[in-house]
């Protein structure tokens, strides 16, 4: 045991002294290998930023985190697919410590027509209380006020607005299928807000009125097409709740948000795969200069290793010698690499990184948000240290296969 | 000169474990550039492609700002002025024109928002793909551009419209909108056929032959948009140029493409310049690599130079004799490494892979990844590959090139 430490000792020294034996080089390297964990951290982070982009977009900012339908309904938004009597799901909701609100809604395509104009849209009747403990329509209004329950209260996203070319106060003609029997209903509002949630899919395409006037036009007393959950959890967290079963039967069906939004599933997928191959190709890279920096230092000592070895030194404690140098390389390129990539993670994390202007999905973006986590900085740079090692192994079995006489001939 | 070349190949085979290491990261370096732009390059010329000769055609031509903002009012009047130029331009393969108006479908007990599109059937094969993507019934035929109160009127309706009114070819569709002039629009139609899928850009709309819907909205002669061919989408914002400056004192709007799905194109330059980004980082690790290398080279080598240099070698050549080095082995590095990308990036422009679930890019569905075998791509990735090799090897050249005889004879 003692004599593993005296052993261990020795080589540590012997290690810091050969990697200060020639600084430009160890520098060099420790920049390479620093800098592909920086690149790695950076890019993760960018993913994130990302993924909390679309989150939001998708989750937060209106659909909510969990939504119940009946079963078919989002195929094709038929009116006579409405959920009849909601107060026992409302209950259930209410009794969930999982919940932090809901909303009930109804749905329904139709036409948007002001004195000259017209537009298809998705007209939503909502309770205005409720819906402001699920989506951020209270304050997304940026003229105008939210609805109050008035009867002919009526909400219209600013896109859409622009191009109807409608203002505060002008009347609008709501023309859709009633729910019974498909006959046509025609109803006449005011506008008393304008919103813009900064979504482009939803500022074209929604208006709002009050439930109970959207009830009486759609002719269906209670209920509703949607209820929209907002969970107590953070939004990012996809995974389905054993809630969502307990919430959907054989006529409804209750979903997470990454369930309604199929596409932004695969985004997901494909971010992930994309920053496998990244820092696959970072490590190849920086494999190959990991490598070939120790090569060379090996060379140069090719007659000391030949001594060494002449002397009755152990091939093992030349291969440790070498495995050390990497873990010290390693570790010093972790290290920089942490400070460098945690540094520029936070500075465009407070700034924002400018992207040129973007549109996935609809969701419309100049800044990505590079966001931190904890992955970044224990995950990352561990495997960055393992695999140092792990391409040290090469050389330092190189060097310890040595044949004295050969190493000694060679270098004079 | 041969001298030189001779040195340098020796040079490179003495360190042969060493050559071959630092050729790998530049062999990665070049296989990882060459096969991004290409796969930039190849699924976007694709989705272009594919776009435009789907729906949006190369070049539209509009009133004034209806691109931007549509408006039934804002319809063209002097359309045959207009076919005139467009039949006068040498680079204009086809054109058709197109109205465009919202409704309300009602199909049965149900109803659904659509866009009301009036076509010419003969003009429209030219420019779209419409016909193509017929699933069910048939396309229009000669006789319904010509028809008449007591003809049966026919519609084409995309798939999500057939679905959600549940209808087939053969069913009545009643449409309602407003009319140009003010009055309620309201008639019946017959489904002629259903076109496309749930994705596609007609999903919601529902085609006429051009003069039914110009009776319908009581637009008569008047058109919102003409689609325009041209050789290729390369050339969109060139003709678009020639025909803007032809026709400077009429009140038509030309936009290419470009100007058409305006966020696609701008997503699509962003994503280019991230692209940009992530690339330039690579390269300047695969550098940091290559100046390891050259660094230790010259090291090792002072005494050689300074040997050299004494027996009157001058700085120039020594400086040449290490770029060429550099140059060699970047040279042989991109060579090995277009021996790897070749049959990869053939495999993605032949094969390539297909998203199980497109996303939307400003407006446009992105769902494949392609290559692209075009010689730039080559030439640009070992352009940059041998040019900053050069570079970074410039400071440890001149450094050698000025090593002082007896400083170096004496270390």
């Amino acid at each position: 045991m003692n004599r593993l430490l005296t052993a261990l000792q020795l080589i540590s020294r012997l290690a810091l002294r050969n990697l200060f034996r020639n600084r430009r080089r160890t520098l060099l390297t420790v920049l390479l290998i620093s800098l592909s964990l920086a690149m790695l951290m950076f890019t993760n982070a960018l993913m994130r930023g990302m993924l909390n982009l679309m989150v939001s977009s998708a989750a937060e900012v209106f659909a909510g985190e969990a939504q119940t339908h009946r079963r078919g309904f989002l195929d094709a938004f038929d009116a006579e697919l409405y959920m009849a009597d909601t107060r026992p799901l409302e209950a259930k909701l209410r009794d969930s410590p999982e919940v932090a609100g809901f909303s009930v809604r109804t749905i329904t395509p139709g036409m948007i027509a002001s004195q000259t104009d017209t537009a298809g849209g998705l007209i939503y009747g909502v309770n205005p209380e409720q819906e402001a403990g699920v989506s951020r329509l209270q304050a997304a209004v940026t003229k105008g006020s939210y609805l109050t329950g008035k009867p002919a209260e009526m909400l219209v996203g600013q896109l859409l607005a622009e191009q109807l070319e409608v203002t505060l106060g002008d009347r609008m003609v709501l023309t859709f299928a009633a729910a019974k029997d498909g006959s046509l209903s025609q109803s006449l509002f005011r506008i008393s807000g304008l919103f813009r949630f900064g979504l482009r899919d939803l500022d074209e395409n929604l208006v709002f009125i009050n439930l109970e006037a959207a009830r009486e036009a759609l002719g269906i007393p209670e209920g509703g097409h949607e209820v929209a959950i907002n969970l107590v959890r953070p939004a990012k967290d996809s995974s389905p709740l054993p809630l969502f079963a307990a919430l959907s039967d054989d006529r409804v069906l209750t979903r997470g948000w990454i369930d309604l939004n199929p596409e932004i599933k695969a985004i997901i997928g494909w971010v992930d795969f994309n920053t496998v191959i990244t820092g696959g190709i970072l490590f190849l890279l920086a494999t190959f200069g990991i490598v070939n920096s120790l090569f060379m230092s090996i060379y140069e000592r090719i007659y000391e290793f030949g001594v060494a070895r002449a002397l009755g030194t152990d091939p093992l404690q030349i291969f440790g010698l070498i495995l050390f140098e990497a873990l010290l390389l390693g570790i010093l390129g972790a290290a920089f690499g942490l400070l460098a990539g945690g540094g520029a993670i936070f500075y465009f994390s407070q700034a924002g990184l400018y992207f040129g202007e973007m549109e996935f999905e609809g969701i419309l973006a100049t800044h990505i948000y590079p966001s931190l986590a904890g992955e970044q900085f224990t995950t990352f740079p561990a495997y960055v240290i393992c695999l140092t090692l792990l391409v040290s192994i090469y050389p330092a079995f190189y060097a310890a296969r040595l044949v004295p006489a050969h190493a000694l001939q060679r270098s004079l | 000169m041969s001298l030189l070349f001779k040195l340098a190949f020796r040079n490179l085979l003495r360190q042969r474990r060493r050559s071959i290491l630092t050729g790998l990261s530049m062999t990665g370096g070049f296989v990882l550039l060459a096969l991004s732009l290409s796969l930039v390059e190849g699924s976007y010329s694709g989705l272009i492609e594919m776009f435009t000769s789907d729906h949006t055609g190369h070049i539209q031509v509009h009133k004034n700002d209806y691109l931007r903002r549509p408006d039934l009012h804002k319809n063209l009047d002097d359309g045959e002025v207009l076919e005139e130029l467009l039949q006068s331009h040498p680079d204009i393969l086809a054109f058709a024109p197109r109205i465009h108006a919202p409704a309300l479908a009602y199909g049965g007990s149900k109803t659904l928002p659509v866009t009301l599109t009036g076509i010419d059937p003969r003009q429209e094969v030219h420019v779209s793909l419409l016909k193509e993507k017929i699933q069910k019934g048939s396309f229009f035929k000669q006789a319904d551009m010509a028809a008449g109160p007591d003809h049966d009127l026919p519609a084409l309706i995309g798939r999500t419209v057939a679905d959600s009114l549940k209808l087939s070819p053969g069913d009545e569709l009643v449409l309602i909108s407003k009319g140009a002039d003010g009055s309620i629009a309201n008639d019946l139609f017959r489904v002629a056929g259903i076109v496309g899928n749930r994705s596609s850009w007609e999903k919601q709309r529902v085609f006429l032959p051009l003069p039914a819907a110009r009776e319908f909205l009581a637009m008569p002669g008047r058109v919102h948009e003409y689609v325009l061919k041209v050789p290729g989408y390369h050339l969109a914002e060139e003709v678009a140029a020639s025909l803007r400056e032809k026709s400077r004192n009429k009140d038509w709007e030309f936009s290419s493409w470009q100007q058409v799905e305006a966020s696609f194109y701008r997503s699509m330059q962003s994503d280019k310049r991230g692209n940009q980004v992530t690339l330039g980082i690579i390269i300047f690790l695969v550098c940091l690599g290559v100046l390891n290398t050259v660094v230790m080279s010259v090291l090792e080598r002072t005494r050689e130079f300074g040997l050299l240099k004494a027996q009157g070698t001058s700085p120039g050549r020594i400086f040449f004799l290490i770029e060429t080095e550099v140059l060699l082995l970047a040279l042989a590095s991109c060579l090995a490494g277009l021996l790897i990308a070749l049959p990869l990036i053939t495999w993605f422009t032949l094969v390539g892979i297909t998203l199980d679930q497109a996303f939307d890019m400003g407006g446009i569905s992105y769902d494949t990844l392609r290559g692209s075998l075009s010689p730039d791509i080559f030439v640009t990735s070992a352009l940059v590959i041998l040019s900053s090799a050069a570079a970074v090897s410039l400071l440890p050249s001149l450094r050698a090139a000025r090593i002082k005889p007896v400083d170096a004879l004496r270390s």
